[in-house]
């Protein structure tokens, strides 16, 4: 039974010349979407490749200097993008793109798309995310919302129900064969993205990408079928096709645009982040009272780690210790500045996630959410993947610089500001290599979009079914 | 005797009015029953009570001896219904539409089958591989009787299925419903239509505000008497 109206919905629109029309825009869409993500992907890798092979050749080669300046020279990190992320740009176009990583300093990343564009980028882009996100669900509903109504209006569900058929089965035959039409209008998109994704060159290509694009598929499966089913409930509950549609439309709005918004400005009024200059003011007031790297050595912090070490080495003067105190003193310098700009930088992080939280539960009010939250997070382009990036970065900053201040510690004697080590010095230290973590840290990270959307979708197929059973029909 | 169609004291109450004060009928296999009355009479409510689509207030309604509200989906088994205007699904041919309704009785016929249904129902060959969106409101009653043959039904219920159609139309769609009843086919038939109901009814039973306050066999009566005792029941002025 639920095959036979499954068959005559599939068919019955195939035939609709408006909703072909309206399908293949979207398709369209689509496509053109895929192709310019991965156009957009291709030249933004290939930018930052050029660039961190640019910069580790110039660290790597970089002329006879002594330790301590070559930690001031530092060096780039550039953030690979991420695969998938050609299909969800998430946020990668407002957060930087490469973090300058330096002695003493920890700089957040900068040359983001949004800072290097007109300000039509704040009107969002076309991506496939975007598509899937927001122009799918209308089509979904442009599709559904007569899926009851309009058998009511024409007298034709009583003649369906007088057949013998349920109508339980009347609304999943509608949502299989709807369903059968969603997937005519995606289905190219996703094979197209698939096929370019594991069928070209160019893409770190391994088995936690193809996890990553299953669960990123996935998810926007569980969508569409929330939508698909949630429209042919709305249906069910109302006589008209007018009132199904303006109800549906208005959910749409909720959904897509209102509640989305609204998550955003409450998250950001109940915490509220410290500006730049305020954060910057208070980092640099709490690295003074630490020991300066660059000081002159009579402050009594400075003066008490090097009676530490008298009593260590058992000496009584610099001169004798058998290590550069320059080096150590740069060294615990740059431990407690980095101490110092890591807890705020923690604290800022936690800012913004108690603010992403409140988006995040808000995904059990809205499926769109769920699925924006998830798929960014397989795309690799959400806030955590930015943060992992940057503590990555800031991890090879500290280890660069320390690495330096223990070779003038152990290879230049205490006072010596002349020497100059040569290039195959800096060759001693690997360049900066990201690893984009694995699905299962990302998927963790979004379980709260990942228990709602399927939350959902429980709750559209077992409540929605039981609204269904009690459908007027006559 | 077993009746095919009965109702038992049925009784439909909705909120602010009855809509069916206590009927009580038996219908034969092979009868046609024509139920005459002004809209709102209850007519339309009777027919929903048969098929299951809304519950009485009291008493029941039966279909080949089960009741219908406890056996909704059963009694679907031996019923068919035509409503007044049987749209059908206008992207499909008139074929795919028989092939449909037909599977979902759980009758999975061949195209020369379902051909041949379509035609014995009065429609031109032609027509029946075109969308059933530029068939005419007459074309649409003779798919909706196909369908009903098709599935082999006990019971027909009809809504009002003459409204609208052409007097050619509304004599082949007589002429239908009688090869049925002689078949053994049980006919209830809402109407408007006077004339219609004496030409095909084995009786024809009048109800007013929800009462059926008559029920005369239609060999009794001629045309004139039978509008003559309609009129007289709708206090309508000779």
């Amino acid at each position: 039974m639920i095959k036979s109206i499954a068959k005559k919905e599939f068919i019955s629109t195939l035939r609709d010349r408006r909703f072909m029309a309206l399908s293949i825009i979207v398709l369209l869409l689509l496509l053109a979407a895929t192709v310019v993500g991965l156009h957009s992907y291709n030249t933004l890798q290939a930018e930052r490749d050029a660039a961190q092979q640019t910069v580790n050749d110039q660290f790597a080669n970089s002329e006879d200097r002594h330790p301590h300046r070559m930690a001031h020279y530092g060096s780039y990190a550039f953030r690979p993008k991420s695969s998938i992320s050609f299909l969800d740009f998430g946020m990668d176009s407002y957060t930087g793109a490469s973090v300058f990583m330096e002695a003493h300093k920890q700089n957040s990343a900068n040359f983001s798309q949004a800072q290097q564009s007109s300000s039509l980028i704040r009107f969002g882009e076309m991506t496939v995310a975007f598509v899937l996100q927001m122009l799918i669900p209308l089509l979904i509903i442009f599709l559904c919302f007569g899926a009851f109504t309009q058998e009511k209006e024409t007298g034709t569900l009583k003649i369906l129900l007088s057949q013998g058929v349920s109508l339980r089965q009347v609304a999943w035959a509608k949502v299989a064969g709807y369903s059968k039409v969603v997937a005519l209008v995606v289905a190219p998109a996703m094979l197209l993205a698939s096929a370019l994704l594991f069928g070209k060159g160019g893409f770190d290509l391994s088995g936690d990408v193809l996890v990553r694009l299953l669960l990123f598929i996935g998810s926007y499966l569980v969508y569409f079928f929330i939508f698909i089913v949630l429209s042919v409930v709305v249906s069910a509950l109302h006589q008209r096709s007018s009132t199904a549609l303006v109800m549906l439309l208005g959910i749409w709005i909720l959904c897509c645009v209102i509640i989305p918004k609204a998550s955003a400005n409450l998250g950001a009024t109940l915490y509220t982040t410290p500006t730049k200059a305020q954060m910057d003011a208070d980092v640099h007031e709490e690295v003074a009272k630490g020991i300066d790297g660059h000081g002159s050595g009579q402050d009594e912090r400075t003066e008490a780690l090097k009676q530490e070490l008298f009593k260590k080495y058992k000496v009584s003067s610099i001169e004798k210790l058998p290590v550069n105190f320059d080096g150590i003193r740069m060294a615990a310098g740059e431990e407690h500045s980095t101490q110092v700009y890591q807890e705020h930088f923690d604290e800022l992080t936690d800012i913004f996630r108690k603010q992403n939280r409140i988006s995040e539960y808000a995904s059990f009010l809205n499926p769109y959410l769920a699925v924006r939250h998830l798929s960014m997070g397989m795309a690799g382009a959400d806030f955590d993947h930015y943060v992992h990036f940057q503590n990555e970065a800031e991890q090879y900053r500290y280890n660069l610089a320390q690495g330096l201040n223990n070779i003038q510690t152990t290879r230049l004697k205490y006072g010596d500001k002349e020497t100059r080590l040569s290039s195959d010095t800096w060759k001693e230290f690997q360049p900066f290599v990201y690893e984009t973590p694995q699905a299962g840290w990302a998927l963790t990270n979004h379980i709260v979009s990942f228990i709602a959307l399927f939350m959902w979708l429980a709750l559209v197929s077992l409540v929605g079914m039981q609204l269904i059973d009690k459908t007027k029909i006559a | 005797m077993e009746y095919i169609l009965e109702a038992k004291q049925l009784r439909k109450e909705y909120q602010d009015k009855v809509a069916l004060k206590g009927l009580d009928l038996q219908i034969s296999a092979g009868e046609i029953f024509c139920l005459l009355g002004q809209n709102g009479a209850g007519k339309s409510t009777t027919i929903n009570l048969f098929l299951g689509f809304i519950q009485p207030s009291s008493g029941a309604a039966y279909i080949n001896g089960y009741e219908v509200a406890s056996n909704v989906t059963q009694v679907k088994e031996y019923l068919a219904y035509i409503p007044e205007n049987v749209m059908l699904y206008p992207n499909l041919t008139g074929m795919e539409n028989l092939a449909l309704f037909s599977s979902l009785a759980g009758f999975d016929y061949s195209k020369e089958e379902l051909m041949h249904y379509l035609v014995q129902a009065g429609l031109p060959a032609d027509a029946v591989s075109r969308r059933v969106g530029g068939y005419s409101k007459g074309m649409r009653q003779k798919v909706g009787i196909a369908i009903a043959v098709a599935k082999h039904a006990k019971v027909l219920l009809l809504d009002e299925p003459t409204s609208g159609l052409d007097p050619k139309a509304s004599n082949e769609f007589s002429e239908l419903l009688l090869n049925l009843s002689q078949q053994g086919t049980a006919i209830f038939m809402a109407t408007h239509d006077i004339f219609r109901s004496k030409e095909v009814g084995t009786r024809i039973g009048i109800m007013r505000e929800g009462e059926l306050v008559d029920v005369q066999p239609a060999a009794n009566l001629n045309a004139n008497e039978l509008e003559n005792l309609y009129l007289n029941y709708m206090h309508v002025a000779r």
